[in-house]
């Protein structure tokens, strides 16, 4: 194919745009070639720093270094994965809290997770394996999944089926809960649909079938049922605007989950080039979920019966939250970019849509910073 | 010129009409091969940032009560 016989920074940008779309997995009518695996390698790092807090206190801190690699093997295989390394120190959000708020002991706490994913493309199709793996000093998981992916012979629509399953094991610092697991299955199916030469949406429903241990052992009292179902259903668009060289990106989730509470979900970029490789990305998200069946507001502990789930997570309670970002990433050359970024995320009872939240909440605050670092190669 | 729907094509006709009714874009023209230079744009692409991604979901699911649609075998963690 003479187009991709020169590399993309050899053509004027309009070409080289083209060049990779056509290289793109999806794209290239399969009557003129078989499907491939993307040609383009990746190595990216990102470091995290978070911190959270409530009137009058700060809560949690979490630093975060996280690597991610993409290889192509060959033109029909690829391998993708990612490392990262957590370190949080703090204390729990107020209300209930058997390590912060009863006792008065912080948290320190790690989390070393890894996974990998190998993808075979062939005639118009693809199939990934994955796993992963994370511990923490209280709890292990390990997960499996298959996704399988085919393409519209204009390669205008992708169809995506996925099926994963998890397995993860408690062990409670303070000993509440020992050797405890829970096992979750989830199932995947999703459309991408190119809608013009300037926009493509993408829908994706997941189900998540899970049973064992849910219950929060730092929690007093917190007895949750042992089976948990989560139908989520996210659809993500993207507008190009030609005008102004810059892409609107819109995602709406709706979810269900059989502990009662519900959400929707709606977030907004606008991603715009700049001059000199600089693009800036603005952001605003919002989230709205009602109350989980079992949750019951505070005193503490009001409602609690014994031998019926009862929670005071303020997680399930019902509210309203609003996270409002911003990333400005420079392109060094054809093949790096850096980027930094800033989110300010708040939770309140009265911010909820829809309804009422739950009363007596302290609002809850959230910032983190990103730093990133890609090469493609 | 008509589109024959198939079973799949009418579910992916559903999700694009309620999507472009929903954004005011309400058009479908599916490009050809040759006019998809925009769509190779890093911000058209749903995958661009997977570690960026991963880790802002993360940060969902540690402080709401549920998460959940972006994907599979993620495996789970304590924070939740």
């Amino acid at each position: 194919m003479a187009v991709t016989d020169r590399s993309p920074s050899d053509l004027d940008p309009s070409a080289a745009l083209i060049a990779a779309a056509l290289a793109l997995p999806g794209v290239l009518s399969s009557n003129a070639h078989a499907q491939s695996a993307p040609d383009q390698g990746v190595i990216a790092l990102r470091y995290y720093d978070y911190r959270d807090w409530q009137p009058g206190a700060s809560r949690m801190s979490v630093r975060s270094p996280l690597l991610y690699a993409f290889v192509p093997l060959s033109d029909a295989w690829t391998v993708e994965g990612s490392v990262l390394h957590d370190t949080m120190s703090g204390a729990s959000p107020l209300y209930h809290d058997t390590l912060s708020g009863a006792s008065g002991l912080g948290i320190t706490d790690y989390r070393s997770a890894a996974d990998a994913k190998v993808t075979h493309y062939f005639g118009g199709q693809s199939i990934a394996v994955a796993g992963a793996y994370s511990t923490e000093r209280d709890y292990e998981s390990r997960a499996a999944s298959i996704e399988w992916k085919t393409w519209s012979d204009d390669r205008n629509r992708t169809y995506a089926l996925g099926f994963g399953a998890t397995r993860d094991r408690i062990d409670s610092v303070n000993g509440i809960a020992k050797h405890r697991h829970r096992e979750t299955y989830d199932f995947l199916a999703g459309i991408t649909q190119v809608l013009r030469a300037d926009a493509v949406v993408e829908s994706t429903m997941t189900w998540s079938q899970g049973r064992g241990y849910y219950d929060d052992p730092y929690k007093l009292l917190d007895a949750r049922p042992d089976h948990r179902r989560i139908f989520a259903w996210l659809t993500r668009y993207n507008q190009y605007v030609p005008a102004m060289d810059a892409t609107l990106r819109i995602a709406y989730r709706y979810l269900d989950d059989s502990f009662g509470d519900r959400s929707h979900m709606l977030e907004a970029a606008w991603v715009q080039p700049l001059a000199n490789g600089f693009t800036v990305t603005p952001s605003l998200r919002y989230l709205t979920q009602s109350a989980a069946s079992f949750y019951r507001d505070p005193p503490f502990p009001q409602g609690f019966v014994a031998g019926e789930p009862f929670t005071a997570d303020t997680r399930l309670s019902a509210f309203g939250a609003v996270t409002a970002g911003i990333r400005v990433a420079k392109a060094i050359g054809a093949d790096v970019t850096v980027d930094v970024a800033f989110n300010l995320y708040r939770q309140r009872g009265d911010w909820r849509a829809g309804g009422n939240g739950s009363p007596g909440l302290a609002e809850f605050s959230a910032r983190w910073f990103e730093v990133g670092f890609e090469k493609r190669f | 010129m008509p589109i024959a729907l198939t079973g799949p094509s009418r579910v992916a006709l559903v999700v694009t009409t309620c999507v472009a009714a929903v954004t005011g874009c309400a058009t479908y023209d599916p490009p050809k091969a040759w006019e998809k230079g925009d769509l190779a744009r890093p911000s058209m692409r749903f995958d661009a940032d997977p570690l960026a991604t991963k880790a802002t979901e993360h940060i969902y699911q540690s402080k709401e009560g549920a998460a959940g649609g972006g994907g599979i075998g993620g495996g789970g963690c304590g924070c939740n």
